[in-house]
């Protein structure tokens, strides 16, 4: 790293960061009143018109604050020293929400019956996106180390210390909290950094293989999720409306009629409260109603332009741990956009998985917008000559079967 | 495998291809991924639009009826409309247990409805999984608002429109009710119910999930309700009161159980009172066991009137000029036409012989009747087709007996029978000179009367003043109202003379008080038993008609009273008779008519 001059930072990946949390904070501004008058109809609540305008304002506030943190201030050098302690800070903050919610106690937020939420003095924390930020750090941390070692793909140096810390994490966030969302972000950044890691592919497929039997398997024995999965059949096949679809044909109408165009900001029908979570996980479906096609496909090609911009900055890192945790961001990003997304438009079932930088909720934000500065302070260090890297840390021969090349490296 | 084979570049060269390929797929994941959220896309938002657009028209479109408010009846006191038929905002309380305070709630029904609180709080709040519950019912606006000022979660109150009735039970037969659709049954609200009801609103709009209306949407609507009319019956309250009690006196102090009568303006048929005893709650009209007590006798249910009838038979000889009170005819105390023998009610040997019609009308002989109708016929020894054809030329064509009326609330038809068609023509028209053999109801026979008594002139009963908009009566014109001269001034002259005579000679003795001009004519009538005339007299039915004025002026009240009881004796005479004094001075008492 340090043979690399520092440059300018990724401008695609800053401003469509900074866009995604623009756009989010005009979708919150037209449909926050609403939000605040349904909840105020229903459970007679008192909730200002501009509530959910100032609590997203005062997100995307904590968020910079987070993201030029990782940006310009924190080294990644020296978050990278924090990688074991932060990943057993925050599977001791999971556990210990898991034993309070067992407690009934109060400092535990639940809600729909999922506890997943620390509420201390009024203000709620969600360590499972700490989770997240901890593993991608973990993961580009251990695996770098594992690499240089020479032991990725040995049982007892790499595979058994891995699937201790992802299973424990897996358990306490799917088992525990029963949050699968953030389950399918943890095993996208697990596989994701793992591509990158120099891990043969045969042992990759067949742990992905397994993985996925056992997501299969879990979802097989749960009669809730099973649901969900049913639900969505029904919604994909065209089936009859059921309490459990509910969900998803609203999203689906939201999206529905806004059409080429959309209705306008302000004229969402579906966000007066048809469309559970219409400022959370459901904001896609109310920008599709209010922006239209083309203002979804704009979203979806800044989102794109991130993650393909993305994994430019991960070809040009020069250290390996930068370019694992690059693309752990990225993994990140792309399984909450891809199954926010693929979720509202009945592709997938529906997970409870927030649509980053765009949904209303604090944690969720402030940690996304901290791992995008972490990769835009690493874009400020990439080199578009050799990855110098490779020959001089890597003692050992990576994977087994790339015997010839002699392609010169652009 | 060796990996001293392989030089510094070349592993260098492995990683970058390593890493490029990785990356690659990554890349590629991307793009397919997004591709298929796209073209997702495009069919959920091009192709299926409309689709869409349809079925979110069909969850967000609000169609709401706007309840038209009903209008309310008035009757007039002292020349001015006072309601006696009014509409109340009441509230059912709702509550949803998983939300709303128990204590709260609680302590705001304790203290503000409690007489209201329809439901067990515990049992509600004990029930599992129990989202909605009306906990009070009927609640008042006042306390309701107090209710709503406690502020508590997921409280509701839901408006019901009630009828209120601040005479209580006054008129109630008259009045009729509003049942739990909201339609008017019986009486003025049944008749009136589309004037009342007015016409209902219509709301489209786009709403939220509350069903709360949006100012989002294209095509929302909004066709305002039309309230109903405020009804201004020509009914006095005053006097429909007291004649009421009057009423309700009779029926206690006698062996009857109803009775009915109605008072009008004997010049312009504008009815003045409409009394039905007993009487109901219209509040609560379910309450009522026997359908019966929802009728209005005066104009639902058509009766056998008896020798009331005597006056029109009269009335048309007279005014044929083929009769005069003087004219006499030979009683024999019974006639026998078509093979039946018909009796006069009263048998008494002085009036045996040669009697003139004075005398036939003020003791109510039959066969006196019988010889008016002779008269009519041109033969005094005989019923004729003449004769027959006369009478019902008066009955039906003139009296507009058997016949609508015309009178704005529902009525009854009741039947004349054709001269002509029919065996036994002769005895049926015998029997219909002194009101038997044909169906008429109060009001028909109460404005023929009024007719005979006023100097001849029929004219359409009327019991609407006008509507009263924002507190000024507008006074409506009774379409297709009739008035007919049907009888000279001398007949009616002569006619009232009669009645007169009729009731100095039988009834004065001190109960009419001097000054007034006071006529009148019972009427005893058999209930037909088995399909025949139950000539034992077990039952009847008393009926009593007349009039009031000032000595010397034409007549200004019209009253006819009807008494009676299931199996009882209930006589025209005494029973109705009486029944009419205390209406005729109470009438007189009420208008302060001048003794002259």
């Amino acid at each position: 790293m340090s043979a690399i001059r520092k440059h300018k930072s990724d401008l695609v990946v800053l401003f469509s960061a900074l866009g995604l949390m623009a756009v989010g904070l005009i979708v919150i501004y037209a449909i926050g009143p609403m939000r605040a008058n349904v909840l105020n109809n229903t459970y007679g609540t008192d909730y200002d018109s501009d509530f959910f305008f100032v609590g997203q304002l005062r997100s995307v506030g904590l968020a910079l604050i987070a993201f030029f943190a990782a940006f310009k201030w924190i080294p990644y050098k020296y978050i990278n020293k924090f990688a074991k302690p932060l990943m057993i800070i925050a599977l001791i903050l999971s556990g210990l929400l898991w034993v309070l919610a067992m407690a009934h106690s109060s400092l535990v937020k639940c809600e729909l019956g999922e506890c997943r939420w620390f509420n201390i003095g009024g203000l709620s924390f969600q360590p499972a996106e700490l989770l997240k930020l901890a593993m991608v750090i973990y993961m580009a941390d251990f695996l770098a180390r594992k690499r240089e070692e020479g032991v990725v793909g040995q049982w007892q140096e790499f595979w058994l210390p891995l699937i201790i810390v992802c299973g424990l994490s897996l358990f306490l966030v799917v088992i525990a909290q029963g949050d699968l969302g953030t389950g399918v972000a943890l095993i996208a950044i697990i596989f994701g950094t793992l591509l990158v890691s120099g891990l043969s592919a045969k042992q990759y497929l067949i742990m992905l293989a397994i993985v996925l039997g056992l997501a299969v398997g879990s979802v097989i024995t749960s009669t809730h999720r099973m649901e969900r999965v049913t639900a969505w059949l029904t919604t994909l096949t065209g089936g009859e409306s059921t309490d459990s679809t509910y969900h998803i044909d609203n999203a689906m109408l939201a999206i529905g009629t806004g059409g080429m165009f959309g209705v306008g900001v302000g004229n969402s029908v579906q966000a007066t409260g048809y469309l559970p979570e219409s400022i959370n996980d459901s904001v896609f479906a109310i920008m599709g109603e209010t922006f239209g096609f083309v203002g979804l496909f704009i979203v979806i090609a800044i989102f794109g332009a991130m993650l393909l911009r993305m994994l430019k900055v991960a070809e040009g890192t020069t250290e390996s741990n930068e370019r694992i945790l690059v693309v752990g961001v990225f993994s990140w990003m792309l399984a909450q956009v891809v199954v926010n997304i693929m979720a509202m438009t009945s592709l997938v079932p529906v997970t409870g998985i927030t649509l980053p930088l765009l949904s209303y909720g604090g944690t969720s934000m402030i940690f996304i917008a901290f791992a995008i500065g972490l990769v835009l302070q690493l874009s400020c260090y990439t080199s578009r000559e050799v990855i110098r890297n490779e020959d001089i840390s890597s003692r050992r021969r990576l994977g087994g079967t790339h015997h010839t090349s002699s392609r010169r490296s652009s | 495998m060796p990996r001293t084979n392989y030089s510094a570049a070349s592993v260098d060269a492995n990683s970058i291809k390593y890493l490029r390929h990785r990356i690659k797929i990554l890349r590629n994941v991307v793009l397919i991924l997004l591709a298929i959220i796209l073209i997702r896309l495009f069919f959920i938002q091009i192709i299926e639009h409309d689709a869409w657009l349809a079925k979110a028209d069909e969850e967000h479109t609000l169609l709401e009826t706007i309840v038209a408010k009903r209008g309310e009846i008035y009757m007039m006191d002292e020349g001015e409309p006072v309601s006696v038929v009014l509409n109340q905002t009441t509230y059912n309380v709702i509550i949803d247990p998983s939300v709303t305070d128990k204590d709260g709630i609680k302590r705001a029904l304790g203290t503000y409805a409690s007489d209201y609180t329809t439901a067990d709080l515990d049992e509600v709040y004990n029930t599992e999984g129990l989202r909605y519950s009306i906990v009070a019912k009927n609640v008042p606006r006042t306390a309701a608002d107090k209710i709503a000022e406690e502020g508590l979660s997921a409280v509701w109150f839901q408006p019901n429109n009630q009828r209120v009735y601040p005479e209580g039970e006054m008129a109630s037969g008259l009045l009729g009710f509003v049942n739990s659709d909201g339609l008017g049954q019986y009486g003025v609200e049944g008749s009136f119910n589309d004037i009342l009801s007015g016409k209902d609103g219509l709301l489209k709009a786009t709403a939220d999930v509350n069903k709360v209306a949006l100012s989002i949407g294209s095509d929302n609507t909004k066709i305002p309700a039309e309230d109903g009319k405020n009804v201004v019956l020509t009914v006095d309250r005053g006097l429909q009161l007291g004649l009421e009690e009057v009423a309700a006196n009779a029926v206690a102090s006698t062996a009857a159980t109803n009775a009915a009568a109605i008072v009008m303006d004997s010049n312009t048929s504008k009815v003045l009172a409409m009394v039905n005893v007993p009487t109901y709650n219209p509040g609560d009209y379910g309450n009522v066991t026997d359908a019966s007590a929802y009728m209005n006798y005066v104009t639902d249910v058509p009766y056998e009137p008896a020798s009331v009838c005597k006056n029109f038979a009269f009335s048309a000889a007279i005014n044929e000029g083929l009769m005069t009170p003087e004219t006499t005819y030979f009683n024999e105390g019974y006639e026998i036409i078509d093979g039946w023998k018909i009796n006069n009610a009263v048998q008494s040997a002085s009036l045996y012989g040669t009697i003139d019609m004075r005398t036939a009308l003020s003791w109510s002989l039959n066969t006196g009747s019988i010889y008016a109708l002779k008269l009519l016929g041109g033969n005094p020894s005989a019923i004729n087709q003449a004769g027959r054809e006369k009478l019902y030329d008066y009955y039906y064509n003139k009296f507009r007996l058997g016949q609508p009326t015309g009178i704005e609330i529902m009525e009854e038809v009741g039947f004349i029978p054709d001269p002509n068609e029919g065996w036994g023509r002769d005895s049926v028209y015998a029997n219909m000179t002194f009101g038997q053999n044909l169906s008429l109801t109060m009001i028909q026979v109460a404005t023929a009367f009024s007719a005979v008594i006023n100097g001849g002139t029929y004219r359409t009963p009327t019991i609407i003043e006008g509507t009263l908009t924002n507190g000024e009566l507008i006074t409506s014109e009774h379409k297709d109202a009739i008035e007919d001269k049907i009888l000279s001034d001398d007949t009616s002259s002569t006619m009232r003379d009669l009645l007169v005579y009729n009731r100095t000679s039988k009834r004065a003795n001190g109960i009419d008080r001097s000054g007034y001009s006071i006529g009148g004519k019972s009427g005893t009538a058999q209930v037909i038993k088995n399909g025949a005339y139950d000539d034992t007299m077990s039952e009847t039915v008393g009926t009593y008609i007349g009039f009031v004025g000032s000595n010397g002026e034409l007549p200004k009240y019209t009253i006819m009273v009807k008494i009676w009881a299931e199996g009882q004796q209930i006589d025209g005479t005494q029973n109705a008779g009486s029944l009419f004094d205390s209406m005729s001075n109470y009438t007189i008492d009420y208008y302060k008519v001048q003794p002259k």
